[in-house]
């Protein structure tokens, strides 16, 4: 009979920074897109994130005004969660690390 | 439950199904917005882009199923809690593949601002932006109306 041997390796570093970045905070964040309605976005804020109606204008604004906003920062699968329901309404959507954290 | 009827101009709108019916099959297989996914690993991305498809598919085919045998009898269009979600964001994926398709030599802030003659666009854009106009006059609609309706559900 053959017994199996087993040899353990570790690679401590990547892992470990890899696993880090997964867990810190991450950011939720809205690019401006020429077409959908202010309208829209709001309602899509407010379903979503459930903004009452100042905070989804705010977020709103921000988005047409500067460009991007942040709307949500948390753990990574949260984010992803958001990520994908605001991309779902066809609204341009990213995560990126929250790099203050 | 909440319902909204709209008689249509059939001269008018007849006209812009078939452009609405074209970009829906341009959509087929590819998502409306620009994907955006640089830190999500390959096989989430994968799962990710087909679930976003999956629903871009169904939300156009209820957007499509609005202009049946009774808008053709009488114009008329319904929107209620079953389908204003799946048509306000299929209009959204059909207006965005619009901008990109045949309205792309209009500048952001003319867009955004709707100034735009349409008597000086060219034939086919001119069907486009007309088409573009009629699918937010829809979600302005919806939203006003069924924005409640849609937030709860």
């Amino acid at each position: 009979m053959k017994v199996a041997q087993t040899k353990t390796v570790t690679t401590p570093g990547e892992h470990t920074e890899t696993e880090l970045a997964l867990q810190g905070l991450w950011r939720v964040v809205v690019l401006n897109d020429p077409v959908n309605l202010m309208s829209y976005v709001v309602m899509v804020f407010k379903k979503i994130f459930g903004f009452d109606e100042p905070t989804a204008r705010r977020h709103m604004l921000e988005v047409h005004e500067q460009g991007r906003s942040v709307v949500w920062i948390g753990l990574r699968e949260k984010a992803e969660a958001y990520a994908f329901s605001l991309q779902e309404w066809h609204l341009t959507a990213m995560i990126e690390p929250d790099e203050k954290n | 439950m909440k319902r909204i009827e709209v008689k249509l101009s059939l001269s008018v709108v007849a006209p812009l199904l078939d452009v609405i019916k074209s970009t829906v099959d341009d959509l087929g297989g590819s998502l409306a917005a620009p994907s955006t996914l640089r830190d999500v690993d390959e096989e989430l991305r994968a799962t990710w882009m087909d679930g976003l498809l999956a629903s871009q598919t169904g939300d156009c085919r209820t957007l499509l199923a609005l202009f049946d045998r009774e808008f053709f009898a009488n114009g008329v269009i319904a929107f209620d809690e079953s389908n204003a979600e799946a048509i306000v964001r299929a209009c959204a994926a059909v207006r965005l593949r619009l901008r990109e398709r045949h309205l792309k030599t209009l500048e952001d802030d003319v867009l955004e601002s709707g100034n735009v003659e349409i008597s000086d666009l060219p034939e086919p854009q001119r069907k486009a932006f007309m088409c573009y106009l009629f699918l937010a006059t829809i979600q302005e609609l919806i939203i006003q109306h069924l924005d409640s309706s849609i937030i709860e559900s």
